[in-house]
């Protein structure tokens, strides 16, 4: 355990002045703490809470909730709007899917809260260099980028998951009959898996990102820019692949060219939409069914997650004083 | 204009920006698009519209914005940030010289590491001087000349300017721009578009929706507005006090 | 300056001061937070009062980019632009300034705060007092009447803080205006004479600090008085209504005047009256650390 600072010993009388050659540890009332301590787990603990708790703004200013707020406050939009349209028309339109749930509007809301908010996780413990303070209690080195990565994680997740709840609940109102229900709930759980995937990986991307500056506004612009780059650039890629391909008979695109298949693999909201599809997800979604490649998504989610979070590690591996 | 105090200011400014870590973040888009440019030439793709997509769309809804706002926002921002600026004003320098200078720093720099790859990615992709090629040029050095008035103008008004800034891109231009057809006449990347459009004449690929002569005239506003609000608001900047 | 004051919302930093601040130097006393970064912005034109007036020479410094011909101000924020080398700075603020000759201007000012050796290294490899040293010379090239400095004696070794005090001491007597503010007195106490003391966003004295020392006559003075014989000029001096109190101490006779006046008469009067040969008298507590710590205590504005 570490070392108790502040330390008096049973003290001599104080500012007497020290007799000639002899020293005095002077008791200065400091409290001596024998009692139990609460262990590495409590410290991971509460380290995950405060971070939980910076992620959305709770305990700093007004300020700092705007973006959280605002941010969910978009997600749930198309949930109740959803819920809107199923109860007016007796449960039969649906706007939106559980697992790919107005994929634009979802990816807007995850940028710019992950690049916004993983800076308020990690830059500014680099800003003003806690670090050591943190890692001179007993901490091991993975703690701490563990237990900022659960956070953020649970942020994120809180962030994709509630509006599908709501979503799910406001068509559960309209519908009638078990089998309805039922309906609606087996098209959750992927729905529910999908998001999962999207908050384990922006999270870890995020993160790592966020913690080569201290300084928040470069950590947003570099998330940014690597979010909104990539993904303008898929999307794009594809488009052209898919334009530029034969047209078969009648007109229709005779099959989804490689071309066409592989451009997602660059941004990761792409990479996440065709691990969906790969496993099974046959709702539209902004890429086209990779089809053989899709072992290919599984694959480069894999390697961004291991990346990002092998990443995170080293990072956190050596904290000097800065 | 161009006298010895804007001289000293430029060359403090342009060795402040290079300098920097951040040097490295705005060479990397434009490095990304002629990357791309060369790798789809070699593929051969069979949409014949891919040089407007990538270096037209692609260059101008990315790597134009965001290298100008890399490199507007640090010009003023960064020494606001360090509070260097400080040594800067505590002069008789008229506040409109140290924007100007700073401006025409941010413009340049831009020009260089935004429309330079957007000329070479044209070449590259259109195989010669066609009229995609000198379109997204000229759009290009618009461009640059517009986004660095609209970023110096935030980044003397907030500290937070590239957050600011990158809402506007990200969100105004980018999402905002595409569902609600008034905003593009409030959209730098727009007028942009609509110079390069007027020599290009690509308007469905290039997504360009202004005329030059709307293009031309709202950029000209927006860009003399931009440094006009930048000046005024630098003229009273404040220095806050210690324990406030 | 007339009736300034500067607040932040609710908070009020710098409240309803009115002073005139003439040639010499003059410090700007004040435990942290008091106002003073605040009221030197003010002053330097970074700051626009929220209430009142304030001029420098005649005219007000807010959006006044002329006034820094005859101003300089050395914030108390340690920036600088550390990739160019020291003389590269100050000739460059020489050149701001456009002055004749910015080389020559850039290197009197730099021969000034002593840093002529280290002038051509760049000022990411200084030390904080050499920046703080460098910094100085930026503001001082271009000769200004009024020199305005926030803590300037921050991070610097004895020797560079007596030399400071030295500069600083001889550009007043020059008949320039300096204001430099601090919170550690004995600055304050060896190189001005005149003080503005800030407490809380009020000014709670001005003027030479012993004469304002002597206006507070409801606190006692404190003097060490070594004689022949202590303890029966104790005696006698405790009998004394000039007088509060008596200790013997290992270095003298420690006595407590409530009336500094009547005791320094009459102590002369006493040890010859009685015999006793008065070796030393020394006043224990005249110390700006006193004057400062009386005035921390009490409320209000005191003595102007």
């Amino acid at each position: 355990m570490t070392a108790d600072n502040g330390a008096a010993t049973a003290g001599a009388a104080p500012v007497t002045g020290p007799a000639a050659g002899t020293g005095v540890i002077h008791d200065l009332g400091y409290q001596h703490y024998d009692g139990p301590r609460l262990g590495r787990a409590a410290i991971i603990r509460a380290l995950y809470w405060h971070s939980l708790r910076s992620a959305f703004g709770i305990g700093r200013g007004a300020k700092a909730k705007i973006v959280p707020i605002l941010a969910f406050g978009l997600m749930c939009l198309p949930a109740i709007a959803n819920a809107v349209a199923v109860a007016t028309s007796s449960g039969h339109a649906r706007i939106v899917d559980y697992d790919t749930y107005t994929y634009p509007l979802r990816t807007l809301v995850m940028l710019i809260f992950v690049a916004a908010q993983a800076p308020e996780l990690v830059s500014r413990d680099l800003r003003s260099h806690v670090l050591p303070l943190y890692y001179s209690r007993p901490l091991r080195r993975h703690d701490y980028p563990l237990a900022k990565y659960t956070a953020f994680t649970v942020a994120c997740l809180l962030l994709v998951e509630i509006p599908l709840i709501i979503l799910y609940l406001g068509t559960i109102i309209s519908v009638s009959g078990g089998s309805a229900v039922w309906g609606q709930t087996r098209a959750l759980i992927p729905g529910l898996g999908v998001a999962a995937l999207w908050a384990v990986l922006l999270a870890a991307i995020g993160l790592v990102l966020a913690s080569f500056t201290g300084r928040r506004a470069y950590a947003t612009g570099l998330i940014a820019i690597y979010f909104f780059l990539t993904w303008i650039l898929a999307k794009l890629l594809v488009g052209i692949a898919q334009n530029g391909a034969a047209p078969g008979p009648g007109g229709l695109v005779a099959g989804v060219p490689l071309g066409a298949r592989l451009p997602g693999l660059i941004s990761p909201f792409t990479v996440v939409d065709g691990v969906r599809q790969w496993l099974g997800g046959t709702n539209p979604g902004p890429i086209p069914n990779p089809g053989s490649a899709g072992v290919a998504y599984g694959l480069m989610f894999v390697l961004l997650l291991g990346v990002s979070l092998g990443g995170l590690a080293a990072r956190y591996r050596k904290v000097g004083a800065s | 204009m161009f006298g010895d105090q804007a001289r000293v200011i430029a060359s403090i400014t342009i060795r402040a920006t290079m300098g920097r870590k951040r040097a490295l973040l705005f060479a990397i888009p434009p490095l990304i698009l002629v990357l791309v440019t060369v790798l789809l030439k070699l593929a051969h793709p069979h949409d014949p519209s891919w040089p407007s997509q990538i270096v037209g769309i692609f260059g101008f809804t990315v790597v134009l914005p965001l290298t100008a706002l890399i490199i507007g926002t640090s010009v003023v921002g960064a020494e606001v940030d360090e509070g260097s600026i400080v040594h800067l004003l505590a002069t008789p320098v008229p506040r409109s010289v140290v924007i100007w200078s700073k401006y025409v720093v941010a413009a340049v720099l831009t020009a260089a590491f935004a429309a330079v790859p957007e000329l070479l990615a044209g070449l590259i992709a259109t195989g010669g001087l066609t009229k995609l090629t000198v379109g997204l040029f000229a759009g290009a050095l618009a461009g640059s000349v517009m986004y660095n008035a609209v970023f110096v103008m935030i980044s003397v008004l907030t500290t937070r300017a590239i957050a600011y800034g990158l809402a506007y891109v990200v969100v105004w231009e980018g999402l905002v721009g595409n569902f609600v057809s008034g905003a593009r006449l409030l959209s730098v990347g727009q007028y942009s578009l609509g110079v390069a459009n007027a020599i290009a004449h690509d308007g469905t690929a290039l997504n360009a929706s202004l005329s030059l002569g709307t293009s031309a005239v709202m950029g000209a506003i927006v860009t003399a507005a931009a440094i006009v609000i930048a000046v005024r608001a630098l003229s009273a900047f404040s220095l806050k006090g210690d324990a406030i | 300056m007339r009736n300034v004051s500067r607040w932040y919302g609710n908070v009020v930093a710098v409240n309803d001061i009115t002073v005139t601040i003439g040639p010499g130097v003059t410090g700007l006393l004040g435990p942290n937070g008091a106002g003073k970064s605040t009221l030197m912005h003010m002053i330097a034109g970074f700051l626009a009062p929220s209430r009142g007036e304030l001029t420098v020479g005649g005219t007000p410094s807010w959006r006044n980019p002329g006034i820094y011909r005859t101003l300089g101000l050395v914030p108390e924020r340690d920036s600088v632009y550390a990739f160019l080398t020291g003389a590269e700075f100050v000739t460059a603020s020489a050149r701001l300034h456009k002055l004749p000759d910015p080389g020559a201007a850039a290197r009197r000012a730099i021969e000034m705060v002593e840093m002529t050796g280290a002038q051509d290294r760049k000022i990411s490899t200084y030390s904080k007092g050499m920046r703080q040293r460098i910094r100085v010379a930026g503001s001082l090239v271009h000769d200004p009447e009024v020199l305005l400095l926030d803590e300037p004696f921050n991070g610097m070794d004895p020797r560079q803080r007596l030399h400071m005090m030295d500069l600083l001491h001889g550009l007043g007597e020059q008949g320039r205006t300096i204001l430099f503010s601090s919170h550690i007195l004995e600055e304050v106490e060896r190189v001005s004479g005149t003080i503005q003391v800030m407490v809380a966003g009020r000014l709670a004295a001005s003027g030479d600090f012993r004469a304002i020392r002597r206006l507070m006559t409801t606190r006692p003075h404190v003097f060490l008085v070594r004689t022949s014989d202590d303890r029966g000029l104790g005696a006698t001096l405790i009998g004394r209504p000039a007088v509060t109190g008596v200790e013997l101490t290992d270095h003298g006779l420690s006595v407590r005047a409530s009336d500094y006046g009547t005791f320094s008469r009459e102590i002369a009067v006493l040890t010859r009256d009685q015999g006793i040969r008065l070796r030393e008298l020394l006043p224990e507590d005249e110390s700006l650390e006193s004057v400062f710590a009386y005035l921390i205590d009490t409320d209000g504005p005191r003595a102007r």
